[in-house]
């Protein structure tokens, strides 16, 4: 057994993957380490937060993308051999946990919804979404190391233990990337994170132009809710920010009450929110597959539906 | 003048998957489809081609019946087509499909530019591309919602989790593209009788050196509970009272 290890790419992650991490270690009967960029200090939090080995990566020009470790990380683990290697689901993480496991010869699981021990077999298993959500596809590794990356949020941070020793190692320099990054744009955030929100109402392709979100704005603020949207909306007529586009191309939301409304109910997006407490949906076409997924639905047109129901909220509310 | 290369995917449809006996996938009725994304490195490849000329070769690694996909891609404006296909080559790993293309377009194919599709509709593993520039031993760029090519120079905007990179790598270079990088045209049919006139090199398993081995197995394949209770109201305004009646029995209205 020679490990289980975690590429570090923000605090926040990775705290997350040694949550994953931490647990498949003590099933399997391993350690983890974590492989980061720079700050040894990070490292040190890491150690209190359950990593027993850190390997500190040296810092690269500004021009360097981060993807230029991946020569250095294949390098190592081909020499160490671990069993098990973790990546942050990110646009770099992912791009860099492919190349490393071409490298290696070995297989990754994209987008990782769970990773478990099974004592039987003694492997690693892994569930992964395919078809747009629609299905549920679990892997097991035919070689090694075994390679999955996750997307944020799929687990916890780890909580900090008792005072405990790692051991710190220096990973030697890459060689110069063939990719420069000329300017890093820092997104502004247009619109609020609404990954936490308790309520949400979010708009689909039943609205016939921008203007209308006005009546799923008012009923976002009937129920103190926030208002999100699906892919066209985002993507294709640019209404609202990516940061509300919600399904496998956006974010996953977990609210209490989620309402859909004027959305179909493509599989893309219903992805997006499996999690949420309650699916209640308006659709004027009694055949959307939203009805398929939802708790509650209303079959009628959202422009005449909508600012009724603002009225029978307010109502029921005592307003 | 650039040769560029658009991979594509010929897939499932999603919107045909149905769930069959204990939760089992049912593929019996569905339809297929070239991957979504992959429209948009197809019309990528061809808009860079309108920009700065050269030639433009659609790929795919797939079985015999992809052939439909092949001749939809052709539609779609690339010059010529290589279709890898042979009965052994259905649901291929990403390093298998990856291994396969690396060894077609390396000798066979000369190319300043190879663009894919963000991932796939069906597996959405986002890994054929990454891997196969690692193969290739060229510059890599994922996630990329622009790209211009000046002289022997590439220049990507690249989306990340803080914001946007814009990053540079010579030529050649492989490039994964967002769906926000452009609107796929939809052929017309003067566009389908165009693409049967044009070349469609094939290249079968007996060409090729042997498979690469799997690295993974599909312990099991199932479809996704997503059962809710699929109460129903009609619009009357009775009904929308006894919705918001069901949102205050359920907790969620404070």
């Amino acid at each position: 057994m020679a490990g289980i290890w975690i590429f570090g790419e923000t605090r926040e992650r990775t705290l997350e993957l040694l949550t994953a991490g931490i647990s498949l270690a003590e099933a399997s009967g391993q350690t983890v380490s974590v492989i980061l960029r720079g700050d040894e200090s990070l490292g040190k939090e890491y150690v209190t937060h359950g990593a027993g080995e850190i390997m500190i990566l040296p810092e690269i020009a500004g021009d360097q993308p981060l993807e230029g470790y991946v020569p250095v990380i294949a390098a190592e683990a081909a020499r160490f051999s671990p069993d098990l290697i973790l990546f942050p689901a990110t646009t770099r993480g992912r791009e860099m946990a492919a190349r490393i496991a071409s490298c290696l010869n070995t297989g990754l699981c994209s987008d990782c919804t769970a990773v478990t021990w099974n004592f039987e077999s003694e492997e690693f298993e892994f569930e992964r979404l395919a078809y747009g959500g629609a299905a549920v596809q679990k892997i097991a590794f035919t070689a090694r190391p075994a390679m999955a990356t996750v997307p944020p949020r799929t687990y916890g941070p780890a909580p900090a233990k008792e005072t405990r020793e790692g051991t710190f190692r220096h990973l030697p320099e890459p060689p110069p990337s063939p990719v420069r990054i000329m300017e890093r744009k820092k997104r502004e955030r247009s619109a609020r994170d609404i990954r936490d929100a308790r309520i949400i109402v979010a708009a689909g392709r039943g609205f016939a132009k921008q203007e209308d979100l006005e009546i799923a704005r008012s009923l976002a603020e009937a129920l103190g809710g926030e208002i999100a949207c699906t892919r066209p909306l985002s993507e294709e007529y640019h209404w609202l920010p990516d940061e509300l586009c919600i399904g496998l191309s956006g974010i996953s939301v977990k609210p209490q009450l989620y309402i859909g409304l004027g959305i179909s109910g493509q599989i893309q997006h219903i992805t997006g929110i499996r999690d949420a407490g309650l699916i209640a949906a308006v659709n004027k076409d009694e055949n959307a597959p939203i009805f398929q997924m939802s708790d509650l639905g209303i079959i009628g047109d959202l422009y005449r539906v909508v600012p009724e129901l603002i009225e029978e909220i307010r109502k029921a509310r005592g307003e | 003048m650039p040769n560029v290369i658009a991979c594509f995917k010929w897939v499932v449809d999603e919107a045909y998957v149905r769930s069959g006996a204990s939760g089992d996938l049912d593929l019996s009725s569905v339809d297929y489809k070239i991957s979504d994304y992959d429209k948009n490195a197809l019309e990528e490849a061809v808009a860079v081609r309108e920009r700065s000329g050269g030639v433009v070769t659609a790929i795919t690694v797939s079985v015999p019946e992809a052939g439909k996909g092949v001749k939809d891609a052709l539609s779609r404006g690339p010059d010529k087509a290589v279709f890898i296909r042979d009965p052994a080559f259905r649901d291929l790993e990403p390093s298998q499909t990856a291994a396969i293309m690396a060894e077609v377009i390396r000798d066979r194919i000369p190319f300043d530019l190879i663009l894919c599709g963000e991932g796939s509709s069906d597996l959405y593993a986002r890994q054929v591309g990454p891997r196969l520039a690692e193969i290739l031993g060229i510059p890599c760029l994922t996630g990329v919602q622009k790209i211009t090519i000046e002289g022997n120079r590439l220049v990507a905007e690249r989306r990340t989790e803080e914001g946007v990179d814009v990053a540079e790598a010579a030529l050649p270079a492989l490039v994964t593209v967002l769906p926000d990088i452009n609107t796929p045209r939809i052929p017309g049919v003067r566009d389908t009788l165009m693409a049967s006139k044009k070349e469609t090199t094939v290249i079968g398993k007996e060409d090729l050196p042997s498979l690469p081995r799997e690295t993974m197995k599909t312990l099991s394949m199932k479809t996704a509970s997503l059962k809710r209770q699929g109460v129903r109201f009609t619009a009357q305004r009775d009904d929308v009272a006894a919705f918001v009646d069901a949102l205050v029995r359920k907790g969620v209205l404070e």
